[in-house]
């Protein structure tokens, strides 16, 4: 494995924080069509940091894996999700199990968290960029968060996804990516979620006539 | 000693002649991106002429503050812009203040038109100024972290160190995470102190939304030339320091006359693209309502926070 | 390699197969030779590990060992159990109009993908493609899971997807993180998530990136399998899921996961003092264990009520690896088939009251005994069978984990270990009896549970309306077998089981 010069790890910093600054624009987002536009966006950036990755350290895999998360993450799940937007008679999330400003400060204390938790074995990464391992677990906590503070099917999925980015920034920029049949393997997984998800909502709505999924609750002890 | 006059004499009379052509540049971006003409971008020179050989009016229940707000904030406004380097990164009175003393200078402004608002005795001045003290107590603390966390990566909270630091790094920014954080932060925080979509639309005069220009309703003539002069001087001084903060390259690093040409060039260049970004923003967005502005300002407040703990977790 | 390469083209080719064929007949033909292929290379495999050892096949991309084997072998008996048993069961949700004839070769072809899936989960030599394949199990059950399409499975469907989806999510982190720390030791990028790369450098590996990698992978694969925090999905979707494919998330799905983490222990184990695994698991193993047994107490509904014995069962099993030992994980993997066999079997005849009575109520089943004789009596073993009663099987497991606990005590501190929150000030000796009567107290809370209402189910007269016999169908034949495996298993396992079980503890404890 090569080691980054210093200014290119800094680039890639940059781009993870760009990602990170994007999760916050998602949280603090209550239009539907918003959050899946910022997600692409989010996506976009991670694109941008895996061919850097690719660039720098001359693995070949990693340019087709920035281009399947081109393909597959901002182009056809955020087609997906619009369609699937489309279809339902709720545009924007009013209500929420957390309001934003309470989000927020939570999001900025999963990212100290995610600092903390990462720090012991940043010291040892001779191939580790600075900062990206804990931003992408500051990414995939905050993903999680919002799967639960948002009641919308489609918001909690576009949580699933922000997570989903969260991992696989921490593939990229920590390990300069994971071996080709994993990741190939990750893509067709998260595709295919996506895609059954997508179902549910529809089906969802036609079933409960809503997407909240705080109506889900026929099932109890 | 003559240098220094002569270079607070070129800040102060750039500021000065740059900020209306910001304000048109940014109104031109809107009516393009419209689909209208618009009006020339050297309009706002015209209307200041025009406003400063008008007669004011002054309402009799007004009192000292009313008449002296506006020169209060004209003058705050522009020592806040004598700290921040335009076009030099020595600033010619970088003696006098740091960074923190251009936030309070700002702050001082804007404590007197809230008072003026109230002062003039009208409806609309009130909500004005109620509204525009929530907005600023909330950008406030933003602000100030993400001042910091400048500050802190970069060993000072004098601006034209800062600026000099990483001008002469040749364009690497030294720590990108806690500077992008704090740029994020910085920019919604400028939105909002200058008072643009989507905290405030500085183009209506909707009872139910303006705050700015609610505050500065009862005032016409030369008082009003003023106050808008020194709103078009707030938003130069932040397009300034976000621009020589975050890509402080090209700036005149020493007072040789051909470094500090190029230097005006180029700050003319970077303050005009911000402002093509402000405008663009402003047609893409919609004003958020005033109880959402809070959210807005949180992120700015968390990004701020964010850079801050960047730097002490991860660099201590 | 043909077993090998046979164990993942049968289910392949049957789910492809079953995609274009629309005879209910030609379905469940397909279906059993598919298993039936499965079993029959299984059985190779098994000989060829039993007789040389673990081995590699098809370049370095499966590792079979006594471990891998004894999964596969549970997932071949309780899929070939289930395919008889949806040879009867699927026939009638059909002709009752539950599941639409069209949508008949989805349902199979959705179970094949599903099997294909654990397969693959089992053989796989690289931990990603571990991962890839337990998620692919999670996209190939959710719609089985809500094949009923009422409002309740899609409940339970979503409910399944979401949590299932992120829990897995966070494992790929740890994934991410065990890669991490072995591309600091391993040269070849390619297969540096090779088990039989990783086993050998293991003890060089950075202890603080595996032991925050392994709780990544437990929390992760814990909520496939359930355990207590992260079951929630669990009870839904058994209740929801029609019976075959119940029998087979919580008869196999679980004991797959449950190897995925097996496996993860394996190597981290090897750099990190096994106090810390063994301790997380058997913190774990009680919480699930403990919730599982209140909850069984309070249930009204039959398919709920398997659920939570389900998470309790797994509490028993994780109990069993965290106290490990030759004597606890013996007593773990033996307790991981008898619990398959027996929830399985309870399953289907859950499906089969089901079928008879139209309600998953407790208080409305009555009468059992009358109405569907053989259901009843397969309730009944299955029953005694969950609760660890002799003369079956899973007493005898059950004693082995619960007499390591009493013996060992639990390995390390683990609350110093995992973050020095909490430290126990008791000794060694107390804390050792201590847990164990916890242990047994939960135990026979939820035999009290789970006896109290079957004996409800079974007796009593039953409801007007309710056909009062029951015809010997093929769907009959796994759950006497099933019940005969129970019973034969607690004192005499067969030879080649005997040294799958003995060889896989090997391989699990380390020396």
């Amino acid at each position: 494995m090569q080691v980054l010069s210093y200014s290119g790890s800094q680039l890639v910093d940059l781009c993870s924080a760009l990602l990170l600054l994007t999760c916050f624009a998602i949280v603090a987002q209550r239009r539907l069509s918003a959050c899946v536009d910022l997600f692409a966006l989010q996506s976009a950036f991670l694109v941008m940091t895996a061919a850097l990755v690719a660039y720098l350290t001359g693995n070949q895999h990693l340019y087709i894996a920035a281009a399947l998360t081109g393909v597959i993450k901002v182009i056809i799940i955020p087609r997906v999700l619009k369609k699937v937007i489309d279809r339902l008679n709720v545009k924007r999330e009013l209500v929420m199990y957390v309001n934003v400003p309470a989000g927020l400060l939570i999001c900025g204390g999963l990212v100290m968290l995610a600092f903390f938790i990462s720090q012991p074995i940043i010291p040892l990464g001779f191939l580790l960029t600075r900062d990206s391992l804990a931003i992408a677990l500051a990414i995939v906590l905050i993903g999680f968060f919002t799967m639960i503070a948002r009641q919308k099917a489609v918001t909690q999925l576009v949580g699933f996804l922000v997570l989903e980015n969260g991992l696989f920034l921490g593939a990229t920029a920590a390990t300069y990516g994971m071996p080709l049949i994993v990741e190939l393997g990750v893509f067709f997984d998260v595709l295919i979620a996506t895609l059954i998800a997508g179902i549910y909502t529809n089906r969802l709505q036609d079933a409960f006539d809503s997407v909240d999924t705080n109506q889900l609750t026929v099932l109890k002890e | 000693m003559l240098e220094a006059i002569f270079l607070v004499v070129a800040q102060v009379t750039s500021l000065l002649a740059v900020s209306p052509f910001l304000v048109g540049l940014i109104r031109k971006v809107k009516a393009r991106l419209q689909l209208r003409r618009g009006a020339s971008v050297f309009q706002p020179y015209a209307d200041l002429a025009k406003l400063f050989r008008k007669q004011p009016v002054i309402s009799t229940t007004a009192s000292w503050v009313f008449t002296a707000t506006p020169y209060i904030v004209f003058a705050s406004t522009l020592s806040a812009g004598l700290l921040v380097p335009t076009f030099i990164s020595q600033t010619p009175m970088n003696f006098a203040g740091n960074i923190i003393a251009l936030v309070y200078l700002l702050a001082l402004g804007t404590f007197f038109l809230i008072l003026a608002g109230l002062d003039a005795g009208s409806t609309f001045g009130g909500m004005g100024s109620s509204r525009e003290a929530i907005v600023a107590s909330l950008t406030e603390p933003a602000m100030i972290l993400s001042i910091f966390a400048i500050a802190l990566t970069n060993g000072s909270t004098n601006l034209s160190t800062i600026v000099q630091k990483t001008a002469l790094l040749e364009g690497t920014v030294a720590d990108p995470s806690p500077h992008l954080m704090a740029l994020a932060a910085l920019f919604i925080v400028a939105l909002a102190e200058t008072g643009r979509v989507p905290v405030d639309n500085p183009a209506t005069h909707l009872e139910l939304t303006m705050i700015h220009e609610a505050m500065v309703l009862e005032y016409s003539g030369r008082y009003l030339a003023l106050l808008e002069w020194a709103a078009g001087l707030k938003l130069a001084v932040f397009l300034s320091l976000i621009a020589n903060v975050f890509a402080p390259w090209g700036i005149a690093t020493t007072v040789a006359p051909a470094a500090m040409m190029i230097g005006f060039l180029v700050y003319l260049a970077k303050t005009a693209a911000l402002a093509v970004l402000i405008g663009v923003i402003e047609c893409m967005f919609a004003k958020l309502r005033l109880f959402r502005v809070t959210d807005l300002l949180g992120v700015a407040f968390i990004l701020g926070l964010l850079g801050l703990l960047f730097f002490y977790i991860l660099r201590s | 390699m043909i077993e090998v390469a046979a164990l993942m083209i049968a289910p392949l080719f049957a789910g492809g197969l079953s995609l274009v064929v629309h005879r209910s007949a030609l379905l469940h033909a397909i279906n059993l030779m598919s298993m039936g292929t499965l079993v029959a290379a299984e059985i190779m495999i098994t000989r060829t590990v039993l007789r040389d050892g673990p081995f590699t096949a098809l370049d370095q991309l499966v590792y079979l060992d006594a471990l891998s084997s004894f999964i596969l072998f549970i997932i071949g008996a309780v899929g070939l159990a289930c395919s008889f048993y949806m040879r009867s069961y699927m026939d009638e949700q059909v002709a009752r109009g539950m599941i639409a004839p069209t949508r008949l070769n989805l349902f199979f072809s959705l179970f094949h993908m599903f099997l294909l899936a654990m397969v693959v989960a089992t053989i796989a030599n690289s931990v990603g493609v571990q991962w890839v394949a337990i998620e692919a199990t999670t996209l190939a059950t959710t719609f089985l899971i809500a094949f009923w399409r009422r409002r309740e499975s899609l409940e339970a469907g979503w409910k399944y997807l979401i949590l299932c989806s992120v829990g897995i999510s966070l494992a790929l982190f740890g994934v991410v993180l065990l890669y991490y720390s072995s591309l600091h030791v391993l040269s070849d990028v390619s297969q540096a998530l090779n088990v039989t790369q990783l086993l050998p450098v293991a003890d060089r590996l950075n202890p603080h990136v595996l032991k925050l990698a392994f709780i990544f992978i437990l929390v992760g694969y814990g909520t496939k399998v359930g355990l207590v925090p992260m079951h929630s999905w669990l009870p839904d979707a058994y209740t929801e899921a029609p019976a075959p494919v119940v029998a087979m998330l919580a008869g196999v799905l679980e004991v797959v996961s449950v190897y995925a983490i097996l496996r993860m222990r394996m190597i981290v184990d090897h750099a990190v003092p096994s106090g810390f695994t063994g301790g997380l698991l058997v913190l774990l193993g009680f919480s699930s264990l403990v919730t599982a047994a209140l909850f069984i107490l309070i249930q009204h509904n039959y398919k709920r009520l398997f659920a939570y014995s389900s998470i309790e069962h797994m509490g028993i099993a994780m109990i069993g690896f965290g106290v490990g030992g030759p004597l606890g994980t013996f007593g773990g993997l033996f307790h991981l088939l008898n619990h398959a066999f027996a929830k399985s079997m309870a399953f289907f005849a859950a499906g089969n009251i089901h079928r008879r009575y139209h309600t998953m109520e407790i208080g409305h089943v009555q009468g059992l005994a009358v109405a569907q004789p053989w259901t009843a009596m397969a309730l009944m073993i299955s029953g005694l069978a969950l609760s660890a009663l002799p003369p079956f099987a899973s007493f005898a497991s059950e004693v082995q984990v619960v007499t390591a606990l009493a013996s060992q005590g639990i390995p390390g501190m683990p609350f110093t270990s995992t973050g020095g929150m909490v430290s126990f000030a008791l000794s060694d000796q107390f804390s050792r009896v201590g847990l164990a009567t916890v242990f047994l107290l939960f135990a026979v809370l939820a035999f009290a549970g789970l006896i109290y209402r079957m004996t409800r189910m079974v007796w009593g007269t039953p409801p007007e309306g309710i056909l009062r016999e029951e015809t010997w169908t093929l769907g009959h034949l796994p759950i006497i077998l099933l019940a005969g495996a129970l019973v034969v298993f607690s004192f005499f396992l067969p030879p080649p089981i005997r040294q799958l079980l003995e060889q896989a503890t090997m391989l699990l404890v380390i020396q």
